[in-house]
């Protein structure tokens, strides 16, 4: 459904001059006849909306005819039960009319059904009216016999209908995108839209204020939707938010876009949704690994002050040979370098295992491969190190003391 | 580019060689100043490894070049261009603390100024305080405290500060592991 995204649009151009809503309209469905019924749509609206309103108290079916442009002369028939096309009108409207028409009145029958009738309605006013009326046309037939009160039939039309509108659904990109993206937040956001909406076709009122809040709501909304068709027409708008919203909707997808990497990253964070909880998710691992740092540090100072200089040692023959002097053992030769080398290439071993384990990290993808396996192996690590390593080191001790 | 162990590979022998000097410079160390030392070179040691390319690891060298005791050990790990990168971090460091100081400034101008106005809207805003305004002051106070936990992160917008966490988060990872191991293997050693 589309309405939950156009519908403010729409009745916010209620309030303009037709030539405005025109340009609008054209803009959401590109059809020409579009115009004309929009006319006779408004017409009809103004004649019979209060009435309407009272009769259904349907803010979402009223919504829907709405949408639909010419929707607004169903709606004005369907209440007398009678229709009354335009002699303007071509046939093939009328003939659409007709079928959504007698939908509308079967749903008000049929009150369990009543909500699957308001989507087949929404769907098949959305689709250009002209290809509506060329599919549904065999369907008008049966139109008639529901006038005489056969729900069974109603319903089978109404699938009809369903399954013709779906069908067009699917080549009205555009508006399946926005409904495939919305359908989340649907729910949520149609209440305060339709609250909006009667308060604006209630009041009528140019309340500019009001209606610009509720686009730039409608905006944040929707941010997520990459459509660049839907973004050329926020810019048509000419308010002078425009430029500011669409690029804050960019760095919002890019924010969020990284979010997700970091979502990946950090442990156990994938099943919190929500930036602040993600913020605090990262804010905790980072602060952890930090904490990690300074422990370890710690914990090395702690131990080293008579194994610094060994460490070192054992290390500084890898780096510089010359440096075994420092040992006792300097008079044995110079090939105990070594064996000496051999400790630390194993502690380079331990510190390679990990990656090894990890799997190739390429730097560029390191951060999402790494993620999780990372944790795994460590323990792997640690616990090679232990064998590696002290073994490794006895080694030297030996030769050293 | 690297693999992870390569990474660590390099890590390891930045630090070590850093804890060397660390050693050689000065005996007798206390077992706190001795914590200093092995943090700092370790930090030292993932900057340069970092190639001092993106902002955290600059930060980090220029938090540590501010301090003079440093110098030798920054030149030693961060080697032959060290000048260079100097120069970069400390680039860093006016821009962030000058930039962190015009945004108080700013901002206090900007409380002076709606200092009056505040007090007459002050009820108004407190009845509606619509809820995402909530969510977005929890959010702003928690990137604030992201920020301060990066390095160099006071003087970031909110999209490089992700890139950031992200890069500085990997690295933080890749540090932990090797000290962890070299303090187990240390231990081991000590407990022999």
């Amino acid at each position: 459904m589309n309405t939950p995204s156009s519908l403010p649009e729409m009745l916010h151009c209620a309030d303009m001059t037709v030539l405005e809503r025109q340009r609008a309209r054209v803009k959401w469905q590109q059809d020409p006849l579009q115009l004309h019924a929009q006319s006779e749509g408004q017409r009809y609206y103004y004649g019979g909306g209060g009435e309407l309103n009272g009769a259904f108290g349907l803010g979402q079916s009223i919504e829907s005819l709405l949408g639909g442009g010419g929707g607004g002369v169903v709606f004005g028939d369907v209440p007398n039960h009678q229709i009354k096309p335009d002699p303007g009108v071509e046939s093939g409207w009328l003939s659409s009319f007709d079928l959504s028409g007698l939908a509308y009145g079967a749903c008000g029958f049929g009150g369990g059904t009543g909500l699957d009738a308001n989507f087949a309605i929404n769907r098949t006013l959305s689709c250009p009216p002209a290809v509506v009326a060329a599919a549904v046309s065999p369907a008008v037939t049966p139109a008639v016999t529901v006038e005489k009160g056969k729900e069974s039939a109603v319903s089978e039309k109404m699938t009809q209908a369903g399954r013709e509108s779906s069908k067009k659904r699917k080549t009205d990109k555009g508006h399946n995108t926005k409904i495939e993206d919305d359908s989340k937040g649907k729910r949520i956001k149609g209440c305060p839209e339709e609250g909006e909406s009667k308060i604006m076709v209630q009041s009528n009122s140019n309340n500019n204020k009001e209606a610009s809040a509720s686009t730039s709501k409608e905006n944040s909304k929707v941010s997520d939707v990459p459509k660049p068709d839907y973004i050329h027409v926020r810019a048509r708008r000419g308010q002078a938010t425009d430029s500011h919203s669409l690029a804050e909707r960019v760095r919002r997808e890019k924010i969020s876009e990284r979010m997700k990497f970091l979502q990946d990253l950090v442990p156990g964070c994938n099943k919190i949704t929500g930036k602040a909880g993600m913020l605090d998710e990262i804010i905790n691992y980072v602060q952890s690994l930090q904490r990690q740092v300074e422990f370890l540090s710690m914990k090395l100072a702690a131990v080293n002050p008579r194994l610094d200089l060994d460490l070192d040692n054992i290390f500084a023959k890898e780096m510089n040979p010359a440096r075994t002097a420092s040992f006792p053992t300097i008079d044995m030769l110079s090939d105990i370098t070594n064996p000496a080398y051999l400790p630390f290439s194993p502690t380079q071993t331990v510190a390679s295992c990990s990656g090894m384990e990890i799997g190739i990290n390429p730097d560029s993808g390191l951060r999402r491969t790494i993620s999780a396996p990372l944790s795994i192996p460590d323990t792997f690590v640690d616990s090679s190190c232990f064998s590696v390593i002290p073994a490794a080191l006895c080694t030297t001790f030996p030769n050293s003391q | 580019m690297h693999s992870a162990s390569s990474i660590k590979q390099k890590f390891l022998k930045k630090w070590i060689m850093g804890l060397q000097l660390c050693n050689s410079s000065k005996k007798n160390m206390t077992i706190m100043e001795r914590r200093k030392a092995i943090k700092l070179s370790a930090d030292l040691a993932l900057a340069s490894v970092r190639n001092c390319t993106t902002r955290w690891s600059r930060a980090l060298v220029a938090s540590a070049s501010q301090n003079d005791d440093n110098q030798a050990l920054l030149q030693h790990i961060i080697g032959s261009d060290a000048a260079k990168h100097k120069k970069a971090s400390i680039d860093v460091v006016a821009n962030s603390t000058t930039s962190v100081a015009k945004k108080i400034a700013s901002k206090k101008i900007l409380k002076r100024s709606w200092g009056i106005r505040r007090v007459r809207k002050l009820s108004n805003v407190a009845l509606k305080d619509p809820p995402y305004s909530i969510a977005k002051r929890l959010v702003k106070k928690r990137t604030q405290l992201l920020k301060n936990l990066v390095p160099g992160g006071e003087s970031m917008d909110a999209i490089s500060l992700i890139e950031e966490t992200l890069d500085y988060m990997v690295w933080l990872r890749a540090q932990v592991d090797v000290m962890r191991s070299l303090a187990r293997a240390s231990e081991r050693l000590d407990g022999k």
